[in-house]
């Protein structure tokens, strides 16, 4: 049978992409993913001050540029390590950045499930309603970012982090601000989200009991149950985590065996017809992110989920959803705990030093982030980032295609394809950078 | 007001990170402000038109919102230059907004190819060859990114057909007419030269170690804060001069001195007027300033 050929411009993800889809008897072989335009982040780095990556990186990418900026920072102390300076961050320095991260992981997840999920999961099973979904997106992302620049300052865009610990010096005034955002963001996921408790929803371990899931993440598991959709957009079924965090700690996850992994063995390759370099770990494809987070971490719901139904697009889905209730609640434990009385940052503004390497890593929404930097004479001579997005939107190697193409083969439809696609949470500018 | 009357906003992206995108999404009356427009195409929301619509040139603007930095050549969307996109609804706009330094200046991603790459009407404070074209209908909104606020200033401003104070570089000077040093909560340590001992402290200016451009950076920071709660100096950030022509500098978490004075004034300060008031103040040892604030008087 003849193949059939169709390019696809998928639009409303952080930038676009284009697809190039081949049909193969009704069912789609192949796809080549192409992202547009290279802004040489990495390049613009060199030369510069190794701090001066704290301003710039974050700048990769609107909604993931907290991430960035504590993948720098720590790039930095790293570097500070390898070289032989001490570097002990106090809690305090520790549980403030993790608060601010997390809020920036919720404002993503949320965003995503409201601003790309539920519309185009309607569209696709021709159910739309008239609900103006952007406007609860919108809503809570501005609370908890709002939580975020108590002590960042701002959100896009912070350089709240530096060497040795954060800018800011917090009061019990802020800490109180900040626990009543939380508590607002918590209501919003129990009574709008999922129609049950915060405590209730945490205690769902089994499939069987998913149907206790209401409100807006309720309608989404249920709009993908009833149309067939829970076992569809499968892939390799391999999974890494990098970053030692409070949803998971590092490690790889195959079959059922969990394993340490190191970041010395990822390594970037350019990719013909596109501006997005693949990476890999030890020459193999690994997907990353919420989903690889959970099957790591080994999250009971996701396990179970994933035991039922593998890596399909309905365990992807559920896994970042899942994310924002474990967010939710550890951020409101932070806040609880949080120690003002010790310093905020432990490094002197100016630490000599004028050759290092290092390496950052983090869990940023759409999974492990990479930054490497290498400086000579005080200056950046090599910066490295590689993003999320660049595993699993890799077009792949000689023996595998790449994590989302995988999961779209077979798909009988473009628009089918496109929704799997966009389960992967995509960054177009993430990816070319 | 119906929709055919409602003026149409088209928000259209150059080669940009979505900050700005993300931050006006912060706006708490962000459906409130976009209810008197009919909103044609955007990076994110839901839209009438997709993008291939906007490609094929079926769309129409009557407000233009531009995000990112402008190459003439060379950066594309399903094979159709961005710049040709630009020029062509900006032809038609009768307002054009340049939304964040990029899109305004050039901004950070100038630095990759500082001789093809620029702002849509400026490039750094040089107006570029457009500009005459489009000078009459521009008003600038630099920032990385922009405030929500800001924006919305432009755009009520615009709805409620009032117009537009600016400056010689299209900014609307009553967002731009403060620098970003006004309201910062550390002004009693810049009026009595005390610099922070370092970063994590409430106490202290970052003008002069710490690299803070906020006494020459344009904005309204510290007046109109940022997710209504913070700044970057409130929270102990030196400003990085994002909102400037030439943003980004080097070294930015360093002043640069001359003999120990900054090398760059505060906006509008003569030198000699600086040294001044410094010799003076210097010469007074204030106690409150030289222990932690919440310790004194305890």
């Amino acid at each position: 049978m003849k193949k059939l050929q169709i390019k696809q411009l998928i639009e409303k993800i952080e930038g676009e992409a284009e697809l190039d889809f081949t049909f193969s008897e009704g069912k789609i072989e192949d796809v080549k993913i192409n992202f547009g335009f290279y802004r040489g982040i990495e390049e613009i780095l060199q030369g510069k001050d190794p701090r001066d990556a704290l301003v710039i990186t974050p700048r990769v990418c609107g909604i993931c540029n907290h991430a960035h900026l504590i993948a720098a920072v720590r790039a930095i102390e790293n570097g500070y390590e390898n070289s032989g300076v001490k570097v002990e961050l106090s809690s305090k320095a520790k549980d403030i950045r993790e608060f601010t991260l997390a809020c920036e992981l919720i404002q993503n997840h949320v965003k995503w499930l409201y601003m790309t999920m539920l519309p185009q999961l309607e569209k696709y099973v021709n159910q739309e309603s008239e609900e103006n979904y952007a406007i609860k997106a919108t809503y809570l992302s501005s609370i908890i970012t709002k939580a975020l620049s108590i002590f960042a300052g701002q959100w896009p865009h912070s350089s709240y982090a530096v060497p040795g610990g954060v800018t800011c010096d917090p009061t019990h005034l802020d800490v109180m601000q900040a626990q009543s955002l939380v508590k607002e963001s918590i209501t919003f996921f129990e009574q709008v989200m999922t129609g049950v408790s915060l405590d209730v929803y945490l205690s769902i371990d089994s499939v069987s009991s998913l149907h206790e899931i209401e409100g807006d993440f309720g309608k989404l598991l249920y709009l993908l149950g009833s149309n067939e959709m829970a076992e569809i957009g499968q892939s390799h079924d391999r999974f890494i985590v990098f970053g030692d965090s409070l949803l998971s700690r590092s490690g790889k996850s195959i079959v059922t065996t969990i394993s340490n992994v190191e970041s010395k063995y990822v390594e970037e390759a350019l990719q013909e017809g596109t501006l997005a370099k693949a990476v890999t770990y030890k020459q193999k494809l690994y997907e990353v992110g919420p989903l690889a987070r959970g099957m790591v971490a080994k999250t009971p719901i996701v396990k179970n989920l994933h035991k039922r139904y593998k890596d399909s697009l309905f365990t992807r889905i559920f896994a970042r959803v899942h994310e924002v209730a474990l967010l939710l609640n550890h951020s409101q434990r932070l806040l609880e705990t949080l120690v003002l009385d010790e310093p905020s940052c432990v490094l002197d503004a100016n630490i000599p030093l004028f050759e290092f390497e290092g390496t950052g890593v983090v869990e940023a929404a759409r999974g492990s982030l990479i930054h490497r930097t290498t400086v000579s004479d005080g200056k950046i001579s090599q910066y490295e980032i590689i993003t999320p997005t660049q595993w699993n939107l890799s077009h792949g190697n000689q023996e595998e295609q790449g994590i989302a193409i995988e999961a779209m083969v077979g798909a009988a439809s473009i628009e089918e394809a496109t929704f799997i696609f966009r389960a992967f949470d995509v960054c177009s500018v993430c990816t070319t950078q | 007001m119906s929709s055919q009357t409602r003026p149409k906003l088209l928000w259209l992206q150059s080669i940009t990170c979505n900050g700005n995108t993300h931050s006006f999404l912060n706006h708490p009356d962000l459906f409130l402000i976009l209810s008197h427009f009919e909103l044609v195409h955007h990076p994110v929301l839901e839209t009438a038109y997709t993008m291939e619509d906007l490609l094929q040139k079926k769309v129409s603007c009557d407000v233009l919102i531009l995000e990112g930095s402008f190459q003439e050549e060379g950066f594309l969307k399903d094979g159709v230059e961005v710049s040709s996109l630009i020029q062509y609804y900006a032809g038609q706009a009768k307002h054009i907004i340049t939304a964040g330094t990029c899109a305004t200046f050039g901004g950070i991603f100038k630095q990759k190819d500082p001789a093809a790459i620029s702002g849509f009407c400026f490039d750094l404070e040089e107006r570029t060859m457009r500009y005459k074209t489009y000078a009459s209908r521009l008003i600038s909104l630099p920032g990385c990114p922009i405030h929500p606020k800001w924006l919305s200033y432009v755009l009520l401003m615009i709805a409620n057909k009032r117009q537009i104070e600016i400056d010689t570089l299209h900014r609307p000077v009553e967002l731009y007419g403060y620098t970003v040093h006004t309201g910062c909560t550390r002004n009693e340590y810049f009026e009595w030269k005390i610099d922070t001992k370092n970063f994590g402290l409430k106490e202290g200016c970052l003008f002069y170690e710490q690299g803070c451009q906020g006494p020459y950076t344009r904005g309204s920071c510290n007046k109109i804060l940022w997710n209504d709660t913070s700044s970057k100096t409130r929270v102990g950030t030196p400003c990085f001069g994002c909102t400037e022509p030439n943003y980004p500098q080097e070294s930015l978490f360093s002043t640069k001195t001359n003999m120990g004075i900054p090398a760059k004034m505060p906006l509008g300060i003569p030198r000699r007027a600086y040294l001044t008031l410094t010799g003076v103040v210097k010469s007074f040892k204030i106690k409150r300033f030289t222990e932690r604030l919440l310790d004194y008087d305890k």
